[in-house]
């Protein structure tokens, strides 16, 4: 079933078109959150706490057809909350590795979710929006409140960077 | 047009987002420059890359709904039936009561419940009126099937969806994920490998298929179909809904997504 119909029908009250909805979009919100976070169980937590805020406000969402756009904008923003807390906490070590994701991509993908994640913070948004919920320009710049010109230029800088990092020789290889 | 204005529009003109004009000068300079051009090849791979690893993640423990989500309206048939029948059994106890008669005497907030709950029953009673249950026999098993839609599946396409949500089930009490993955789409696929426990159930010896919907089909051609089964003789502490959507694939019907409902 498309999203527009589902957001209609959770719209109207039926949990579980809303949880067909989390189930189209958790992997690449979880992949979205990670970047941004750049901990697996950071990202683990904004999404859930962002999917709460979703299905609580969900009868707000005046356009179906926006739906894609607008949960990435609460994630976007669970995710900066939970940087801006971290920012405040000494860090003592790294958690323990039981994955909080199970990976289902090709063998050196990780790599470039690890590149990804040294990018500055308004990169890795920009990228995230882009690539992992395939966002256009004006649906980011409108999550982000800042102008298209702005995204644009964010992009072609992130992408910049990113290819600097991976380019053979460096250390890393784009993976493909 | 130098090589760093062109290296920083190549995401612009890899997403074909730069306007004609803009776009034509990058290619020129790309055709003159081996440098850029190199650049620009390895720049796209790292975009399909990064394109390639959005669905690569997939959660270990499922996200849930909060917890208002299982105290809220629900949307399935099942779910009706269950409150229609819970309703149809108070308000006999209701009406014997003779309400008007001892209303006086009771407390006020009682009172006040008991119009509440006749108030519902109109609502309820034409709920009852609009679902229709009758028993047809599927691979040789006796099941109720609720209609839910007016008829518009044809008889073949709306049983064979239902077998496959049988074939499905049993597949799943079985323990045979092989056997669940060939009934799937690539989707399903992915997700029973990455979540097997979803799947995979145990015991099964008294499973019943006890309600099941006619097969709906929505606009883009995804067949729904719910299936309400116990899975042991003790009829109360059993009970579940399983919601399939399944699509169509040549002659061949898959299923897409399987979700559990209480």
């Amino acid at each position: 079933m498309e999203d527009n119909e589902l957001v209609a029908l959770a719209q109207s009250g039926d949990a579980r078109a809303f949880t067909m909805l989390v189930r189209h979009h958790e992997r690449s919100l979880y992949a979205a959150a990670y970047a941004i976070t750049r901990s697996q169980w950071d990202a683990a937590d904004a999404v859930q706490d962002a999917l709460a805020d979703a299905y609580v406000h969900i009868k707000g969402l005046r356009d179906p057809a926006r739906f894609g756009a607008w949960v990435s904008r609460i994630v976007v923003n669970e995710c900066n909350d939970l940087l801006r807390k971290r920012a405040r906490v000494v860090p003592m070590e790294d958690p323990p590795e039981p994955q909080a994701f199970v990976w289902d991509g090709p063998e050196d993908g990780l790599d470039l979710m690890r590149a990804v994640q040294t990018l500055s913070p308004d990169h890795r948004e920009v990228i995230a929006l882009r690539y992992f919920r395939d966002l256009k320009v004006a649906e980011i710049a409108e999550v982000l409140g800042c102008p298209p010109g702005t995204v644009k230029s964010r992009l072609n800088r992130a992408i910049g960077s990113l290819e600097a990092t991976l380019r053979p020789g460096t250390g890393q290889e784009v993976p493909r | 047009m130098n090589c760093s204005d062109v290296r920083d529009m190549l995401e612009s003109y890899i997403a074909d987002d730069l306007t004609d004009v803009e776009s034509a000068r990058v290619a020129e300079h790309l055709s003159e420059c081996a440098t850029c051009s190199a650049t620009y090849e390895r720049t796209r791979n790292l975009v399909a890359g990064l394109k390639e690893i959005a669905d690569a993640f997939v959660p270990a423990d499922r996200f849930v709904v909060p917890p208002a989500y299982a105290t809220g309206p629900k949307g399935g048939w099942a779910w009706r039936v269950a409150a229609i029948a819970a309703s149809v059994v108070a308000l006999a106890a209701v009406s014997a009561l003779s309400v008007p008669a001892i209303a006086r005497e009771l407390p006020l907030p009682v009172a006040r419940e008991i119009g509440a709950l006749e108030e519902r029953a109109d609502e309820l009673q034409q709920q009852v009126d609009e679902l229709t249950v009758r028993l047809e026999t599927i691979d040789g098993q006796e099941v109720a099937i609720v209609d839910t839609t007016e008829g518009d599946l044809s008889a073949e396409e709306s049983e064979a969806v239902q077998r496959l949500a049988m074939d499905f089930v049993r597949a799943q009490y079985a323990g045979d994920p092989d056997a669940l993955a060939a009934m799937g789409t690539d989707r399903l696929k992915a997700d029973l490998a990455a979540h097997p426990g979803d799947y995979l159930r145990a015991g099964g010896d008294g499973l019943t298929f006890a309600q099941m919907t006619e097969a709906a089909r929505t606009e883009d051609g995804t067949y729904l179909i719910f299936v309400r089964l116990s899975d042991s003789g003790d009829w109360s502490e059993s009970q579940y809904q399983e919601d399939f959507e399944i699509k169509r694939v040549g002659d061949t019907y898959l299923v897409d997504f399987m979700g559990m409902d209480a």
